[in-house]
């Protein structure tokens, strides 16, 4: 792998604290002589951030897309009456 | 560290898993929302919240949670509830870190469009990504699903596609500037 995939590779490993102890070290103290590295950790931290909203998004739409089917597929209807009588107003 | 298959690896799983657990656990917390003066769409607002709190902690931990799905998903649901409504319920077994994660996204309009971009510019590395990062699949899983030779090729993508996401996000931090700051 190039170096700047290595980097990546690196600061995942500090980001989830899978390094092991002699590159954590290492990589703590290239963080202070190394500006950019420190750089490189803040924007893969946003990524990482991004990629965890971008997941929920969609798997947040599989699970809408799962609903859908059971409240309007024929084939679900026992399921849905059973449901949906718990809110009738009496 | 990889998910042991709890909701399997394609979307075709996920659909089946989710279908059975809908069925399994929604009537009793839609009976408990209801029992308490919540509607229908409360009761399907906080499931489906529940769902996802689930998805997530089995990707990290599958063996855990395999003891009793339908209680543990009620369990959510009600400290979500109890959440939502700011009821004096005691929150137990789920940290409240995770109670908070329906109301994190979109906090910032412009994470809004960076988001936009990257679902359409970017969506085939964020998909990788997500199996990565998100579903915890395998190394081997992934690099099948998404068509590479091997392991190795895949693991290498993976590194490539953090490092556009990476440059994306900073290129369009510094267009919208008030973008995460």
């Amino acid at each position: 792998m190039r170096t700047s995939l290595n980097e990546i590779k690196l600061i995942d490993g500090r980001i989830f604290n899978t390094n092991p102890p002699e590159e954590a070290l290492l990589f703590d103290a290239m963080l202070l002589i190394n500006p950019e590295l420190g750089q490189g950790l803040k924007w893969q931290q946003k990524a990482h951030s991004i990629i965890k909203q971008y997941s929920r998004r969609r798997l947040k739409a599989e699970i809408e897309a799962v609903h859908q089917q059971l409240f309007q597929k024929p084939e679900h209807s026992t399921f849905r009456r059973r449901i949906l009588s718990l809110f009738q107003k009496k | 560290m990889a998910q042991q298959n709890t909701f399997g690896y394609t979307a075709a799983d996920r659909e089946q898993a989710f279908l059975t657990l809908y069925k399994q656990a929604f009537p009793a917390v839609a009976k408990y929302v209801s029992k308490l003066g919540g509607s229908f769409d409360d009761a399907k607002d906080i499931f489906q919240d529940a769902l996802v709190i689930y998805y997530e902690r089995s990707a990290v931990n599958a063996l855990e949670l395999k003891l009793d799905e339908k209680a543990y998903i009620f369990g959510i649901a009600k400290n979500l509830w109890a959440k939502k409504f700011r009821e004096n319920v005691f929150l137990e077994s789920v940290e409240n870190c995770e109670m908070n994660f329906a109301h994190e996204e979109d906090t910032q309009p412009s994470a809004g469009k960076l988001m936009h971009y990257l679902e359409t510019a970017g969506q085939k590395c964020m998909e990788m990504l997500k199996a990565f990062y998100y579903d915890n699949l395998p190394v081997k899983t992934v690099a099948e699903l998404f068509g590479f030779s091997g392991e190795r090729s895949a693991t290498v993508q993976k590194y490539k596609c953090m490092e556009k996401v990476r440059e994306t996000i900073k290129q369009r931090s510094l267009t919208y500037e008030d973008f995460l700051e």
